[in-house]
């Protein structure tokens, strides 16, 4: 129900560096109740796996993300996120700088 | 220490990736990552400066030098990956048009990014802060936005342009 994740790319700067790790629940019950601001971890083809932070939850089953840095590729370009393409809720940063 | 229990495990089990991605631009631009990296560039070589004054080559001392040179390194190139990322990605050829100095200026970051890497010369710093300013200083203009200069409120203290949103 926990997942370690390691982190690649800089849209998530300034919170999230390159090469930090997450902890994500795959818990369901964390995953019902997703608010904005909620780091996840989703799956979008082609890019594969992405984190990305909630901007807007849309619909029930839709939700836009975003980046915390410029030049991120989010919900602006993509669309919305099903919620079902979900892995899981960021609940720990382990940075590889402090 | 936590970090680096998982970073030894992660190169034996190979964790997934989840990627922040980047690659297609969004028209979210800003370079304020870029001035606080170089900010930081000038702060590194004022506590190298200040460690070496200290006269104490033990292995504090060589521990304590060695993460603010990586620090330094790290984001001296950081710094130049964002201007370069907005030079790229952003700078249109109209915007080129009105502010013809920007192509030397970014070149200019470029060397000035480099040398901060290769020299803890911290006027080099100094100058690296100064031209990513004037950076920002156009890249704001382009926006159609007021800046101000104030300076930064923590060390190392240096003069920074700030949008005025």
């Amino acid at each position: 129900m926990l997942a370690l994740i390691k982190v690649t790319g800089n849209s998530m700067l300034p919170v999230y560096n390159e090469g930090d790790f997450v902890v994500i629940t795959k818990i369901p019950l964390f995953l019902h109740c997703l608010q904005k601001g909620d780091v996840i971890v989703f799956t979008r083809n082609p890019y594969g796996i992405l984190i990305k932070q909630i901007e807007q939850i849309i619909s029930p089953d839709e939700i836009y993300v975003t980046g915390t840095h410029g030049d991120s590729l989010d919900s602006h370009r993509i669309g919305p996120i099903n919620k079902g393409s979900i892995i899981g809720r960021v609940i720990l940063h382990i940075p590889k700088f402090k | 220490m936590i970090y680096q229990l998982i970073e030894i495990l992660d190169k034996k089990v190979h964790f997934d990736r989840a990627q922040a991605h980047c690659d297609i631009p969004c028209g979210i631009y800003d370079p304020s990552t870029a001035q606080i990296a170089a900010l930081t560039v000038v702060r590194m070589m004022d506590l190298m400066i200040e460690l070496e004054a200290k006269g104490e080559k033990n292995l504090s001392y060589q521990n304590s030098m060695a993460r603010y040179i990586a620090v330094k390194e790290e984001h001296a190139e950081k710094a130049k990956h964002e201007i370069r990322v907005i030079w790229g990605d952003y700078i249109k050829t109209q915007h080129i048009e009105k502010h013809s100095e920007v192509m030397e200026l970014v070149h200019k970051i470029m060397q000035l990014g480099s040398k901060s890497r290769q020299t803890c010369d911290r006027e080099t710093g100094i100058q690296f802060v100064e031209s990513i300013n004037q950076f920002a200083e156009i890249f704001w203009d382009t926006k159609g936005i007021s800046v101000k200069r104030a300076k930064c409120p923590y060390s190392p203290a240096l003069e920074m342009v700030y949008p005025n949103l």
